[in-house]
């Protein structure tokens, strides 16, 4: 049960500081049955480095079938503005992007739905509930359908 | 601060007393230079009547002289009416001129000697017109011829001159004397006039200068305000400022401290789901070195050794995972009050009664069950943020009911009065009372007081003093040990969103 497209496994961006939960999440998606490759990254830089290319246009990734797990509290910039910039770039712009964050501020929440976001979860601070959120998210994870960047 | 001095001590009151008692000392002197004039006037008026009467007298002396002759001449008696017509006359003359000349001592004797010479002369007219009638002609006529008479009458006619002469002397003097008592009281006038002139342009020049004294305190004055409103101002949005950047210095804190919480809670729990497996492996490998497995663990039942160790672990686990819940309530707590603080508030017209009948029904249910009745006397409306002001009410009312005494049903009662510019209201407890020690540390963030025996962070307080704060109220607290407590919140009876600075 992957995430898929017809030809292509996809891909999971995790963007995520903090290795603690990054290490966390990816046991719990693990855990839920989905052994698509997650590449994670720790900081905002490498990972926008990546998403658009040398370039920055994000032609590299064409044909790509990439979900984004973005966490908003970067050290280096502000998840908003990855987000903000993935749903404006013409190739990425499909791309599914679940952002997933420790703000439960419903501020941030709409800003992030006004932004274009697919899905905002609140990390629950209980590990339960946390893992918990995860594994139901993997679960998601194993059903939807993921368009390749064009 | 310097301001110009306005001369508290003005001279403008003594200028004012000078102009007026010129004026007064103008018109008495007017008044009594003017009776001068018309005593003058009377006495050059009787001078001249004086010498009216004398040239009568003298006429008439004359007419009774010319009456006399034409008669012993003619012995006519027309001519001798004319005589009797005169001569009374003559005596009458005197005796006016006498009157007249009363005030002026001089010419009494002079008048004396022309009485005398005017009376000799009518005796002899008298004697000769006697004589006549009684038929003795040529005597009467010898009288005549002796000159006498003639004599007589030049000697009058002298002398009524020369007092004309005198009159003449004392009019001139009269009138000289009217003529400066007139210019006097003109100099006098115009002098006064030209006083008050000057003291009037005096005044206009001194009030003129201290009206641009005050022109320029009343300015520097207001400069003055201008630049205190501008100090006020900077420091407010200074202090704004800073209050921005606690609230989201707490935002933040709170925020990132929540990030490493989720992980000590994950990896604990990870490592709690290891625990039996570790324990398993620990008991095979004492099972290989040959220790009897004798009971199984308790907890599990799954053939693990009941072992200390395993003990001191969930010993440790349970206690990891109390406090990060803990500190997981107390993170979540501050960014309550920092989203509070951050809040909008609106001001709106709020019927208290209402308020606070809402608030009792959300804890009627509660109240039933420890049997604690909750009493609201008519409360004053009052113009504020109505959210808040449910809170602020929410919490004392909570707060009420969760530290009441033990075996004695809880009396909560809300009452309120108004004040032209504030509402104060006070929310009155028979519950166990704060001890005095702990009156401002209750509002602290996460401080209580009295037994530690009921849930609660230590926030509520700190928050509803916030709130008030914010309302630009301020909050107090009577409370005896034991007895229960009163919590007064006054307010402006009118927030209409001035923010105060500092939450």
């Amino acid at each position: 049960m992957n995430p898929r497209m017809a030809e292509q496994p996809v891909t999971i961006i995790m963007i995520e500081d903090d290795e603690g939960h990054a290490r966390l999440i990816e046991k719990n998606i693990r855990r839920a049955g989905v052994n698509n490759l997650i590449r994670p990254f720790a900081n905002g830089s490498d990972a926008v480095k990546f998403l658009f290319g040398s370039d920055g246009t994000g032609a590299e990734n064409k044909g790509n079938a990439l979900l984004i797990l973005l966490d908003l509290n970067l050290p280096d910039m502000s998840g908003v503005a990855i987000l903000k910039r993935l749903k404006e770039n013409e190739h990425l712009k499909r791309s599914p992007v679940v952002v997933l964050t420790t703000t439960d501020d419903a501020v941030e929440i709409q800003r992030c739905y006004d932004l274009g976001c697919n899905v905002y979860i609140t990390k629950p601070v209980n590990y339960e509930n946390f893992a918990h959120a995860i594994r139901q998210l993997g679960l998601f994870f194993t059903v939807i359908q993921v368009p390749a960047a064009i | 601060m310097r301001f110009t001095a306005v001369p508290r001590f003005s001279v403008q009151p003594i200028l004012l007393g000078v102009g007026f008692a010129l004026l007064v000392a103008i018109g008495v002197a007017t008044v009594w230079l003017a009776e001068q004039s018309a005593a003058d006037a009377k006495r050059v008026v009787a001078t001249i009547n004086v010498q009216a009467k004398l040239s009568d007298l003298l006429l008439n002396v004359r007419r009774a002289e010319s009456g006399q002759r034409g008669y012993l001449l003619t012995g006519r008696q027309a001519y001798l009416s004319d005589y009797r017509d005169a001569a009374p006359t003559v005596e009458t003359n005197l005796t006016e001129l006498r009157a007249m000349m009363g005030d002026h001592s001089e010419g009494i004797p002079v008048l004396d000697q022309v009485a005398g010479l005017a009376r000799a002369k009518m005796a002899e007219l008298a004697k000769t017109v006697d004589l006549h009638d009684s038929g003795q002609i040529e005597a009467a006529l010898a009288t005549v011829q002796s000159d006498e008479g003639l004599k007589s009458m030049n000697a009058l006619r002298v002398l009524v001159e020369r007092m004309l002469r005198g009159e003449e002397r004392v009019l001139l003097a009269r009138s000289d004397a009217s003529r400066s008592n007139d210019a006097r009281l003109l100099t006098v006038t115009l002098a006064g006039l030209a006083l008050i002139v000057l003291i009037g342009a005096l005044s206009v020049f001194l009030v003129q200068r201290t009206f641009r004294q005050r022109e320029a305190a009343r300015n520097e004055l207001a400069a003055t305000n201008a630049n205190l409103e501008r100090i006020v101002a900077h420091r407010t949005a200074d202090l704004t400022e800073a209050n921005e950047e606690i609230q989201r210095f707490a935002y933040i804190v709170s925020h990132d401290l929540r990030s490493p919480l989720v992980n000590i809670m994950g990896f604990t729990t990870e490592l709690e789901a290891l625990r039996n497996d570790i324990f398993e492996e620990i008991a095979k490998l004492r099972e290989q070195a040959g220790v009897a497995a004798a009971h199984a663990d308790p907890r599990e039942g799954s053939g693990a050794p009941a072992d200390p160790l395993g003990a001191d672990f969930d010993e440790a686990i349970a206690f990891i995972k109390t406090s990060i819940t803990k500190m997981d309530r107390l993170i979540n707590a501050v960014l309550k009050l920092s989203r509070e603080g951050r809040r909008d508030f609106k001001p709106d017209d709020i019927d208290m009664n209402a308020l606070l009948a809402s608030i009792g029904q959300t804890v009627a249910h509660r109240a039933s069950e420890q049997g604690a009745t909750i009493t609201v006397a008519d409360l004053p409306p009052i113009m504020s943020d109505a959210l808040a002001l449910e809170q602020v009410f929410s919490n004392l009312v909570d707060n009420a009911l969760k530290y009441g005494r033990q075996g004695e049903p809880g009396r909560i009662e809300i009452t309120g009065r108004a004040t032209p510019t504030q509402v104060t209201y006070e929310v009155r407890d028979n519950g166990r009372g704060i001890d005095p020690h702990d009156h401002q540390r209750v509002f602290e963030l996460f401080r209580r007081s009295g037994p530690q025996d009921r849930p609660g962070e230590g926030i509520g307080l700190a928050h509803v003093r916030a709130l008030v704060r914010r309302l630009g109220g301020t909050m107090s607290l009577t409370s005896e040990l034991g007895k229960g407590s009163v919590f007064t919140v006054t307010l402006p009876r009118r927030w209409i969103g001035e923010n105060r600075s500092v939450a």
